[in-house]
């Protein structure tokens, strides 16, 4: 038992989680009464399952060895047509839980559609994921721009905006949705024989081929699941914006491979841990949160931040160096 | 030998920019005129510039997205230098180009040394340079830029006289980008470096065991590629006369994107400079065709987007159907 823990905390994840401890107490200190408040505790709460599960779905790409570069773009443009879809429904007097279901439907109906289209030209194409999805996201964000030339999308039934800030229980729909969805991702990755072929992909698609693993169907499958989060994390977005924009969260794009590659996940593919991509997600989530209560300039945010992924990155170097 | 290769890599993709010119002619003659023509060239210096320096970090199996941000501090110390240092254009390339190298440095110690993911690495670069570019503008414009620079900007040369009376000639920014072609072509193909670059962009492990040392190769194509978004940095400061901190917003991609388009893979070891340079200007005509044809510009995306995934594609089925052809043989 006692050797059980020590092994948890050595992991890089118990790691990476004494760093989440010790950012969370150095910023409750750091501003007594504010950060630990209420208020912002919850406006984290709902801020945080967005990005979380953008990274989820950026991160078992990543696992196979891939990047998925189109992820904010499918995200809104899975947003934008399911929107307008919902937005003329409810205009033209429907109901509003039902134009709430089409809507959705029609959103992760449009993501399964990018995710496709990701899917068949990295796995059956064979071209290298960073260049499809270079090509997916300039295509989707092209596509988004014409239907919305530019404008947003707006006009939403008042239930779908239930999704974004509504509670059960006290909790926060989002944080409910992205709980599950980390259930799920480390269910379907860690737990199910789909999950070990994609990190024996990400290690060496070749073996894993002769090793009877169906390569080319399993790389489609997992972008397909991974637009389909992107999909839910468009949902959350456009409901707690009100609207749908094609620029809605690009920023969290390139934050996302940064938050799975804190967790641990390994760019090149094969090696990587939901936990990891979680808590990396939930430091993030504290330090921006954080920075912003002490009325840092958000541009120095950035600057904080890229400088910790260089940082840590280092260290990993440096412990890794020495282990050897 | 020059015309086989030739005619087994560039020659597909000079064919689409050759058969795209030609479409865009038919629909708006504009297009063939000499004006256009230099229209086209102006525009285009910085990203032409930019992806040579490109080209070298994806031979090498690396990639670069700190780009867009490198070159928006460039231009916003050139401009602060020519306002309140000196005008003098000499002066003016040195800061720009040390301050680039400096720059692209960073992220070759990044890469090399500390064995940091290139991705992740200019990732986080990125943020810091592009925070601090912006913190330090509060992305607001930097104007006055010194007459006498602004002057130089101007020049032109092979000037002539248009029938309806106007003088138009190479903008004097040309200068820049055909030492920056014939460098980079020279580097690549004639140096021990050159080759090295392509070695380690094959096989890093095999590099290193013909001798190549890898760290320093890769620290070289870093600082080279921040060398050149510095004389980027000049080319554009001149142009445009203004310093807009937020001008290259979503830049890298465009640079990685027009790369690519020319036959480098970012896998590293393939691509040369000519396809590079047909592939920035198969870019440029791209967008200059659109905008001649009086497509919308929300289309504009989706045709780039559908070309980039479209010619890679067919390059890949060629590769395929080759590769099935090889393993057919040897079973005979």
């Amino acid at each position: 038992m006692k050797s059980g823990v020590k092994k948890l905390i050595v992991s890089k994840e118990g790691i990476l989680f004494c760093i989440f401890l010790f950012v969370f107490f150095l910023m409750s200190l750091l501003s007594p009464g504010r950060f630990l408040s209420w208020y912002n505790l919850q406006s984290m709460a709902y801020q945080l399952p967005e990005f979380g599960i953008l990274a989820l779905s950026m991160m078992i790409v990543i696992v196979t060895g891939g990047i998925n570069l189109s992820l904010t773009y499918t995200a809104t443009l899975s947003m934008i047509v399911g929107g307008m879809v919902m937005a003329n429904i409810s205009a033209a007097g429907g109901n509003g839980i039902l134009a709430v279901l089409a809507g959705i439907v029609i959103m992760i109906g449009m993501a399964s559609l990018c995710g496709v289209f990701n899917g068949f030209v990295v796995a059956y194409i064979g071209v290298t994921p960073m260049l499809a999805t270079l090509g997916a996201m300039t295509l989707f964000e092209g596509i988004s721009l014409n239907i919305t030339k530019g404008g947003a999308i707006s006009g939403f039934p008042f239930e779908f905006l239930m999704i974004g800030s509504g509670t059960v229980l006290g909790i926060p729909i989002p944080m409910i949705l992205f709980i599950l969805i980390i259930v799920g991702t480390w269910l379907f990755l860690e737990r199910s024989k789909m999950g070990m072929s994609i990190y024996m992909i990400g290690c060496n698609p070749k073996v894993a081929l002769y090793s009877g693993v169906r390569v080319k169907r399993i790389i489609f499958q997992t972008y397909l699941i991974a637009s389909v989060l992107a999909a839910i994390a468009g949902v959350l977005m456009a409901s707690r914006y009100n609207s749908a924009k094609e620029s809605y969260g690009s920023s969290y794009l390139l934050q996302a491979v940064a938050a799975s590659v804190l967790g641990g996940t390994n760019i090149s593919g094969g090696e990587g841990k939901i936990a990891g991509t979680v808590i990396a997600v939930m430091i993030l989530q504290v330090i921006s949160s954080g920075l912003n209560i002490f009325g840092l300039n958000r541009y120095l945010t950035n600057v904080v931040m890229g400088g910790i992924l260089i940082v840590v990155l280092t260290i990993n170097f440096l412990t890794e160096k020495r282990s050897k | 030998m020059n015309i086989k290769s030739l005619k087994i890599k560039e020659l597909p993709i000079l064919l689409i920019l050759l058969l795209l010119s030609l479409i865009i002619t038919i629909a708006n003659p504009t297009f063939l005129t000499v004006e256009n023509f230099l229209d086209i060239l102006k525009s285009n210096l910085v990203l032409a510039m930019m992806a040579l320096g490109m080209l070298m970090v994806l031979l090498t199996g690396g990639i670069d997205v700190s780009v867009a941000s490198i070159i928006a501090a460039v231009t916003v110390i050139t401009g602060q230098s020519l306002i309140h240092f000196s005008s003098n254009i000499f002066v003016t390339i040195l800061v720009a180009c040390l301050s680039g190298t400096l720059m692209g440095l960073v992220n070759g110690l990044l890469i090399a040394k500390l064995k940091i993911p290139p991705i992740v690495a200019t990732l986080g670069t990125m943020s810091v340079i592009l925070g601090l570019v912006l913190y330090l503008t509060n992305g607001a414009w930097i104007t006055g830029i010194p007459d006498s620079f602004i002057e130089f900007g101007r020049i032109t040369l092979f000037s002539f006289e248009l029938v309806d009376g106007r003088t138009i000639g190479f903008p004097v920014q040309v200068l820049f980008l055909i030492p920056v072609i014939f460098l980079t072509w020279f580097i690549l193909k004639k140096t021990v470096i050159g080759r090295g670059i392509y070695a380690i962009g094959g096989n890093l492990e095999s590099a290193e065991r013909m001798g190549f040392k890898a760290d320093r190769i890769l620290i070289f194509v870093y600082s080279f590629e921040g060398f050149l978004i510095g004389l980027a940095a000049v080319v554009h400061t001149s142009i445009m006369r203004q310093v807009d901190p937020n001008a290259f917003l979503g830049f890298e991609m465009q640079v990685i994107a027009a790369v690519v388009l020319g036959g480098a893979s970012v896998l590293g070891g393939f691509g040369s400079v000519l396809g590079t340079v047909i592939g920035v200007s198969l870019f440029c005509v791209i967008n200059n065709g659109l905008i001649l044809m009086h497509i919308p510009v929300f289309w504009q995306k989706i045709v780039v987007g559908l070309i980039i995934i479209g010619s890679i594609s067919i390059d890949m089925i060629q590769k395929q159907r080759v590769e099935k052809n090889k393993i057919r043989v040897d079973v005979e």
